[in-house]
């Protein structure tokens, strides 16, 4: 198989608001990566670059030394890393061996500069998930 | 640019990485090599995405290699004065066959994409889009390896620093073992002899991988170079010197009493 699930991708928050067709063009960048059982995927406080869609496995999320969920088949993390390539907000596990789908910044990018109707509305989800955000 | 070349065709290291190029100049220069590769960095990550036809031109290239292989990244500015990739981006001995490599190519492509692969480059100046060529070679069983300064790193001393273990040199630039430790001068009079503490060899599995092997008790501490092989040695940093300029940080092999080069770089500021 090659990409991501679509399915799973449009339950991402950040792609809500895309077509089906655009959610496949942006699938298809994804390319698969697996970890092995206690393997840490991402670390707090570390560089990251990427965003990962699980296809099988299982991981656990800890934000500051405390355990905050479990992750599974059709989890995703690390999406704000497409857009800033900032910091790892939490350190994820991986409690068994994992498969992921993942999708880099810089594959990412392009797409988004190449297509304004995609930016334009991953910027307002962005505005939408600030506002949420503030409202919290 | 998808291509697969043989090593010592490897010219353009912006399009297979400092590895591969240094790797294939030091075959033009007649320098003993094992046969190999090397694969683009547009190559690697087509096949990390799992395009059929980059797999199967790797696999046709790859095949005559036999098995097993080793599968060594070569990134676009690796080695560079100010950033050395060294210990971010993967090396996978024993790949068993062409049929696990793309695997292994993926496992290559993320790792320059990692997390950690993206904090250093960050540290050190670099928001460019990594990408990484890999050097495919024919895996050598050796029976002794290290690593050769061709001047003292520590000391800035005209002389070679030898660092040699039992099996893959994989235990001496991990620093699994004490090595031996042994200093050369160019005329190939041997200075210092000092044998370390050996106790495993990194050594390859059927199936794919290493082990780390337990190291027979009467080997631990014994030398596990003689002088001939010193003074082969000492040939083989000036033949490097030749070709690449002074000052050299190199990977070597001894396997079925043939000395073998694995790799060439300058020496950083920092030594190893």
């Amino acid at each position: 198989m090659r990409g991501a699930p679509v399915e799973v991708l449009r339950r991402v928050p950040l792609f809500t608001d895309l077509t089906k067709r655009e959610v496949q063009q942006i699938a298809r960048l994804f390319k698969e990566r697996r970890f092995a059982a206690g393997e840490t995927v991402v670390q707090e406080g570390s560089g990251g670059a990427a965003f990962f869609v699980m296809v099988s496995g299982e991981a656990t999320v800890f934000i500051r030394g405390k355990k905050k969920k479990v992750l599974k088949a059709d989890d995703y993390f690390g999406e704000i890393a497409l857009i800033d390539d900032g910091p790892r907000m939490a350190t994820i596990t991986a409690t068994s061996d994992l498969v992921c789908y993942g999708l880099t910044y810089w594959d990412f990018r392009p797409v988004v500069e190449a297509n304004g109707r995609i930016g334009w509305k991953l910027l307002q989800r962005m505005a939408k998930m600030l506002r949420e955000a503030r409202e919290d | 640019m998808k291509r697969v070349v043989p090593l010592e065709k490897a010219l353009d290291d912006t399009i297979f990485g400092s590895k591969a190029v240094g790797l294939g100049q030091a075959i033009r220069d007649g320098l003993p090599v094992p046969p190999g590769v090397a694969l683009s960095g547009a190559i690697v990550e087509a096949v990390a995405a799992g395009e059929q036809p980059a797999i199967n031109e790797v696999a046709k290239w790859v095949g005559p290699l036999g098995g097993p292989l080793a599968v060594r990244s070569s990134a676009m500015d690796e080695d560079g004065a100010a950033a050395s990739f060294a210990g971010q981006h993967l090396t996978l001995l024993n790949v068993p066959s062409a049929d696990e490599l793309g695997s292994a190519l993926s496992q290559i492509w993320w790792s320059a994409n990692s997390d950690s692969a993206i904090t250093y480059r960050k540290r050190v100046g670099l928001f460019t889009r990594p990408s990484v060529g890999v050097v495919v070679q024919a895996l050598l069983d050796p029976d002794t390896a290290g690593v050769m300064f061709t001047k003292n790193p520590v000391t800035g001393d005209d002389e070679r620093v030898i660092e040699a273990s039992w099996g893959l040199g994989e235990s001496v630039v991990a620093g699994i073992v004490i090595p031996d430790h042994y200093r050369v001068d160019r005329a190939g009079q041997v200075l210092e002899r000092k044998p370390g503490l050996k106790r495993v060899a990194v050594r390859t599995v059927p199936g794919g991988g290493t082990v780390e092997e337990k190291v027979a008790p009467e080997l631990v501490e014994r030398l596990c170079l003689d002088d001939d092989q010193l003074l082969e040695l000492n040939r083989l940093a000036g033949r490097c010197e030749q070709v690449y300029g002074p000052g050299r940080d190199v990977e070597w092999a001894i396997a079925g009493g043939t000395l073998y080069l694995l790799q060439c770089r300058a020496i950083t500021q920092a030594g190893r």
